[in-house]
Parts: structure tokens; sequence; C-alpha cells
């Protein structure tokens, strides 16, 4: 089975790649679209004080 | 001759991105000096592009983002390899950035809270992402998700670092006009920000700092004209450097220190709390430290933008 990697997926926020699995015949079998990305904002945040987590969370992301 | 560069971000917000898109007219000028070879979120190239380059093949390679992960590692030596010069951009690569707030938690911490726990997610078999997943086209992969967050320089030499969450636009254009103007200063300097701390430029009138309790933002009405640790509000401005503009501090909110410490000053949040303790009211040790217990969330708030840089780096497991 042929394989064809698109890494990374590009002109987005965020990290990305697209695995494509082709056929004998050439033609697509199956696709995965994986996030190899996390920073954990869910986590980090519990327990900051409330008036810092307006300070944090822009950084979620910056576009 | 132009110059060959690649940018990219690992553990990011893609916020140091768009500050460069934020030079306006001058990315103009950006693209009258240099080629660029990579940049995931503006341009299509594709790692292996950068694989097939000879090694030193580019001129500098900009990256922004924190060591996360394993992807974010090996990109960063891919690029280290493949360029003559590295500059972190931005606090996450410079000294591990709100990402590098998951330092106070391990790694199984994390990956527990965010893809089991959480009030959002259903996941009753407890799948968490591997490293390795087998399909039955074949094998799938994801990075390593690390348990320590570390800054760029933590995993490659880096030659220079232009701070900031985000960098200013107009300090990044004019960090890159040093390469291109060969006006580089020695390895390891800190480009495109001041070299004085931020209160020596901070708009507020400072008079006398004698604090005897902390309070928060939303306790108080602050006065938009005095200086705020003065007011009792913490303020990183005694510690951090100059750069920003004291944009932050323009907004009616205190510094959080994202520029970074000084010069030949290791510790942002070390400096910060010597500082505190010279301007607090009381001298006996008991009324200091009941002073001292009015600052809420101290290491977050000390290390907000800089505990990988720290050298505390981590919680003790």
């Amino acid at each position: 089975m042929k394989r064809i990697e698109i890494d990374p997926i590009t002109r987005l926020e965020g990290h990305g790649k697209i695995t494509i699995f082709l056929n004998d015949e050439g033609d697509v079998e199956n696709a995965f679209l994986q996030i190899p990305e996390l920073r954990g904002f869910e986590k980090f945040v519990e327990g900051l004080p409330i008036e810092e987590v307006s300070r944090v969370v822009p950084r979620i992301c910056g576009v | 001759m132009k110059l060959k560069v690649g940018i990219y971000w690992g553990a990011a917000c893609g916020g140091c991105d768009v500050a460069i898109l934020d030079t306006h007219e001058k990315l103009l000028d950006i693209a009258a000096k240099m080629d660029i070879y990579l940049w995931p979120i503006a341009l299509d190239f594709k790692y292996d592009d950068v694989k097939k380059m000879e090694d030193g093949y580019l001129d500098a390679a900009i990256y922004s983002g924190a060591i996360r992960n394993s992807e974010n590692e090996e990109i960063a030596i891919l690029l280290r390899k493949k360029s003559k010069v590295m500059i972190a951009l931005g606090a996450c690569a410079h000294l591990g950035g709100i990402p590098g707030l998951a330092n106070f938690y391990t790694r199984d911490e994390m990956l527990k809270r965010i893809y089991i726990d959480s009030e959002s997610t259903i996941n009753e078999e407890g799948v968490i992402p591997l490293e390795s997943w087998n399909v039955k086209e074949g094998e799938l992969d994801l990075p390593r998700f690390y348990n320590t967050v570390k800054t760029l320089d933590q995993v490659v030499d880096v030659e220079y670092y232009i701070p900031g969450c985000p960098p200013v636009p107009l300090q990044i254009y004019s960090a890159l006009s040093l390469i291109w103007d060969d006006m580089l200063p020695p390895v390891g300097s800190v480009i495109g920000a001041g070299d004085k701390a931020l209160c020596e430029s901070c708009p507020r009138v400072k008079e006398e700092k004698t604090i005897s309790e902390f309070k928060r933002i939303q306790q108080v009405l602050p006065d938009p004209e005095k200086c705020f640790l003065e007011q009792g509000l913490v303020c990183l401005g005694a510690a951090t450097r100059s750069g920003c503009g004291a944009r932050c501090i323009k907004s009616g909110v205190p510094c959080r220190g994202c520029y970074g410490p000084l010069d030949d000053v290791p510790d942002l949040g070390i400096k910060m709390l010597s500082a505190i303790a010279s301007v607090l009211e009381p001298k006996e040790e008991k009324e200091i430290d009941d002073v001292l217990d009015t600052i809420v969330d101290p290491l977050r708030t000390f290390h907000r933008f800089s505990m990988p840089a720290s050298i505390l780096r981590r919680k003790k497991e």
C-alpha cells in the first residue's frame, strides 16, 4: 500500500499532518488527519486567579 | 544576494508569526531582503524540503514557540543543522512562555485532565493519544508529549533572542535588519529590545514605594497615573526588560514579564521577589511574611512567561 504524507499542512493556525494510504489501483483507501500539537491550557489555567485568566487564554491562538 | 530564511513555530499560538506580518508595509522591505524557505503559517513548504537542504544552507532560522513535544525538538534540531544563525522569536522560544505553565504539572496530570476528566469530553475508555498506532492500512505516529516544557536553547544552540509575547512588530523588523545590515551583536544577545528595566520607561508616576498589603486588580480602582506596585498591585516592570513600549501598563494592567529578564539576570522571578522585598513596609520577619502572603499565586505570577527558563524549571516530582 502506498503512503503519502502531507507534513506539515500549511497556511492555517496550528499544526497538522495528513497521511493518505493508496491501494494497488492507486485509489485512496483511507486518509487520516493528525494533530501533532497539544499545549494543555485545560490543565494549566486551573486555579489561576480569575483576573489573570483573561491574560493567559488569548495565547491559545494569536492569529 | 538575498538572505535565505526559515520561519517555524513549535508550541506556539501563531502570535509571533502574526507579529511579523504586522510589520505592515515593512513586509515589502523584508521580502526584498529575504527569501523564505519554510513558514508553515503563510507558505506551503514541507519538512522534506528542509531535510533536502545542505547543512548551513539557510542564513537564519527564526523559531517561535516552546519545546513541548518531540516534533518541536526534531524540527529545532533540523533547522539548527540547516542554518548559520538560530534566532529564538518570542517569549515561548526565549523563556518557555505561557505553554511553560505546564511545568507546574506532570505529563500524566496534563493528559488525564485534557483527554479524560475535562467536562466537555466523553472518553469512557480513557483513550489518550499514542505515539504509534496501527490501523489496517499501516502505522500512524504522533510526537511524544514531554513531561517538561523547554526553551529553544535547552535543546539547540541559539545565537539571538527577540523577546516578547508577542514581540513588538517594529522590534522584529529592527532585529531582522541587523541580519541584512551585518550588524549582529555578540552571540547570545537579546535583540529587538531595550537594555534597561521597563520601570525606567514606564509613564506612571513613581513616588516612594512602601507596600503593606498586596491587592488584586478587581479589589481597587487603580489610579491610572500612579505606579501599580505603589498601589499594592504586583507589577513585574522592575525586573523585566524594556522594549514593549509599556503596552500592558498603558492598557491599565500590570506587567507580567513577557520580555524576560535583563542581561546577567538568570531568573526574572527571583529578581522580582528581591525587588519587592526591598519595598515592603514592615521590617519584622513575621509581618513581612504576612504581607507576602497577600500575593495570590506568586509562582505563576513571577514566572508567568519564564518557568522553563527559571532556576526552578518545573514542579518537583
